[in-house]
């Protein structure tokens, strides 16, 4: 069976090309896959399904989107807030009437309206300050309908039903990569906390300093790594200067760094944090990363990360005791180094278990070939089965044809 | 209790799982149950017909018959176990194997189209369905449970049953390799064929019948087997015991064979077992060289191990006496008070 593969791919430095670039071998082993080009719409000729990947950034998903509707496929929302994505798709290239109906269908006339002042300049930009409230995912979820959806977690797929996508959903845990063995890098802190992947607020940043310039209180030898791109928005040296944190050495920066660096600095962290709040729904690549090296993690309690199992991550619930349950959970981790154990311990053994890169392949395999012959199989089992039915008088609509539809879900056969 | 036992038909076949399902009747009527069996026809092509025919199944009302209640349905193999009931219990003989293990093998049913995919994909959401509803999964073998978990992550007791009760006895071996099988491509009577082409001292009888019987006869020519293969067709049960009675050896080497009852036959007449490191549930009742051999599915290693035999009658009949007591641990009276036992 052919699969056209739709996604950004290394070089580009996104969460989803890494994601690709992990799964895509172990799909190839499984199915007839290729890749499609940058930019390219249309699927390449006997392609019997294809496969979406979709974030939230118009710059590397845009082209995706506009390919999927076109040619709906099986959609992978790796996470479920498009706000972004869909005003860069519309309002980005001055389509404004979708813009408007995509925020109508979100959330009826009043969402119009708020979308009305966000083409006026009268109301700030809803993906830059609300965007969890209008998710616009339902361009996306309506595109694909009859093909399906591949989510990576029960806060994605409980969101989408909410949002009335009646259509098939298969849940599959994103892959966890396998421990490539990299020497930790050589970097100083007793303990060493590290936080990578893009810094802004809603990786909760702020919070994480002011928790760590408590906990160098206590622990003058702690260091905290923050290793991945500021910003725009979010001015990170005016805030270390504030809680005394510049200059002295406590907080290790680096900027993006490759992936065999990323793996050299997760060895060497003591302690791996990842905050969100909001959250788009997304899974942490980061955070997979740290469970699959066994590495004591800390995160929000929101969205997928709240999914984590306890004992496999200390969650801290993001409200107004925000800062206090961190730099309690990070003063718990650097004190005790048998806590330390466990939680990496069961880190490891939940990566392995249930973020297995086979399993994963395999159910994606299972979502495609159901998707792509799924509704034939189910046109002629129904079929076959209606036409016994009325052979033998059965009434459409009456108990006994109704019975017959009740089994037929019962058996999943018509799935 | 009322118990009914529950197993497709293919009509005009008959093989271990219709001896089975009559067996497991006959034993629980044995322990004063009202027992009886319930088939429905089954054929599994072309395309999605598997589908319609295992909804079938699905159909049946099977909690009362003739205004009593039925107290507890046993189902066997696919598609049996897609029937509703509230106290099912599954003996499962096994799956659809086209549909799993059998896949993208010359066995296979499925083909690369999408619907084909699609179909396998809809056989394993409905076994998904009906076996993980049932109140009880036994397998027949480590094996078939071990195809269970891997496949579906669903977990079963492992729970074998004799073979059919016949008057085995044990005679002075003929000299010949006795092959009883349905004949079709799986059971691998083509090895055997091939291991008696190798070694022109060696003879074999094959019993049953099969849709692969023309092959195997027109091979059997091909390689100047004649009077060295014998094809014995079906044969009654007086026949059958007389021939395990005087064989060498029996050789039994299907392709990952879900159990088979034919080694506890073997056992039961005194004789040992010939199989291969692929065989599957054989291997869980065969020891290489306790009980039989095994060897790897080639024809030089089966006809290697088949003159090595000839050599050492003496060791060929020790082996089927240890088979022997292997075999008579395995009682339908301790296989039925597990079924019955298990939790309602």
């Amino acid at each position: 069976m052919r699969v056209a593969y739709y996604s950004p791919l290394p070089p580009e430095r996104s969460g989803i090309a890494d994601y690709s670039a992990l799964l895509l071998p172990a799909l190839r082993r499984r199915l007839d896959i290729e890749v499609v080009k940058r930019g390219r719409r249309r699927p390449p000729r006997r392609t019997d399904i294809a496969l979406y990947h979709v974030g939230n950034d118009p710059e590397v998903h845009g082209w995706i989107v506009e390919a999927l509707r076109r040619w709906p496929g099986v959609v992978v929302l790796h996470e479920f807030v498009l706000h972004h994505l869909i005003a860069g798709l519309t309002l980005g290239r001055g389509d404004v009437a979708t813009y408007l109906a995509a925020m109508e269908r979100e959330g009826g006339l009043a969402a119009r309206l708020l979308a009305h002042g966000v083409v006026e300049r009268s109301v700030p930009p809803l993906w830059e300050n609300r965007p969890e409230d209008f998710p616009l995912t339902g361009i996306v979820l309506d595109a694909v309908r009859d093909r399906g959806v591949i989510v990576h977690s029960r806060t994605v797929e409980e969101r989408a039903r909410a949002a009335g996508y009646d259509g098939p959903l298969w849940r599959i845990p994103h892959p966890a990569w396998p421990d490539p063995e990299a020497p930790p890098a050589e970097l100083g802190g007793e303990p060493l906390i590290g936080c990578l992947g893009n810094l802004n607020a809603s990786k909760r940043i702020p919070q994480l300093l002011e928790a760590f310039a408590r906990l160098r209180e206590s622990r003058p030898g702690a260091r905290l790594l923050l290793a991945g791109a500021v910003s725009s928005r979010f001015e990170l040296e005016p805030r270390l200067q504030r809680l005394g944190l510049a200059g002295d050495g406590s907080v290790l920066r680096e900027d993006y760094v490759d992936e065999r660096r990323l793996w050299s600095l997760l060895a060497r962290c003591d302690i791996c944090v990842a905050l969100r709040a909001p959250t788009m729904g997304e899974t942490s690549g980061i955070a997979l990363r740290a469970l699959s090296l066994g590495r004591p993690l800390v995160v929000s309690d929101v969205g997928w990360f709240s999914e984590l199992p306890d004992g496999v991550a200390l969650k801290v619930p993001v409200d107004e005791l925000e800062v206090e349950t961190l730099t309690a959970a990070l003063e718990l981790l650097a004190s005790d180094e048998a806590a330390r154990s466990a939680l990496g311990r069961a880190a490891r053994d939940h990566a392995k278990r249930e973020h297995d890169l086979g399993r994963v392949a395999d159910a994606y395999a299972t979502a495609l070939e159901a998707a792509a012959g799924g509704e034939a199989v189910r046109d002629a089992v129904v079929g076959e089965v209606a036409r016994a039915a009325a052979a033998v008088g059965l009434e459409p609509g009456g108990p006994e044809a109704l019975e017959l539809g009740t089994r037929l879900r019962e058996a999943r056969i018509g799935e | 209790m009322r118990i009914a036992v529950c197993a497709p038909q293919v009509p005009f076949t008959r093989g271990g799982a219709e001896i089975f399902a009559d067996r497991l009747v006959a034993e629980l009527r044995g322990r004063d149950h009202e027992a009886d069996l319930v088939t429905v026809p089954f054929k599994w092509y072309p395309g999605s017909r598997v589908l319609t025919q295992a909804f079938l199944w699905r159909l049946l009302d099977l909690e009362q018959a003739d205004g009593r209640a039925i107290d507890l349905v046993v189902a066997t193999k696919f598609p049996s176990y897609a029937v509703r009931h509230p106290n099912k219990v599954v003996w499962l003989l096994h799956q659809f194997r086209q549909a799993y293990d059998l896949d993208r093998t010359e066995l296979g049913q499925f083909d690369e189209s999408p619907e084909d995919r699609a179909t396998r994909r809809a056989v394993h959401r409905l076994d998904e369905t009906a076996l993980g509803e049932a109140r009880k999964v036994f397998a027949t073998s480590r094996n078939v449970a071990d195809r269970l978990e891997r496949a579906l992550g669903l977990k079963a007791e492992v729970l074998p049953h004799p073979p059919q009760e016949l008057a085995y006895r044990c005679e002075r071996s003929d000299d010949f390799i006795l092959s009883v099988n349905r004949l079709d491509r799986a059971k691998r009577i083509d090895l055997l064929l091939d291991a008696v082409a190798t070694d022109a001292s060696l003879r074999c009888i094959v019993v049953g019948d099969g849709p692969d019987r023309g092959r195997l006869e027109g091979m059997a020519r091909e390689r100047g087997l004649d009077g060295r293969a014998e094809f014995a067709g079906r044969v009654g049960d007086e026949e059958l015991v007389a021939l395990y009675a005087r064989c060498l050896v029996v050789y039994y080497a299907p392709v990952d064979e879900d159990f088979g009852m034919v080694p506890y036959e073997a056992f039961l007449s005194g004789k040992p077992v010939l199989t291969t490191t692929d065989a599957g549930g054989p291997l869980e009742i065969v020891s290489d060289r306790r009980t039989g051999l095994v060897c790897e599915p080639s024809a030089a290693a089966l006809a290697e191990a088949c003159g090595w035999l000839r050599a050492h009658p003496e060791q060929a009949r020790e082996w089927g006496q240890a088979g022997k007591a292997v075999a008579q641990r395995v009682t339908w009276e301790s296989a039925v008070d597990r079924l019955l036992a298990a939790p309602a």
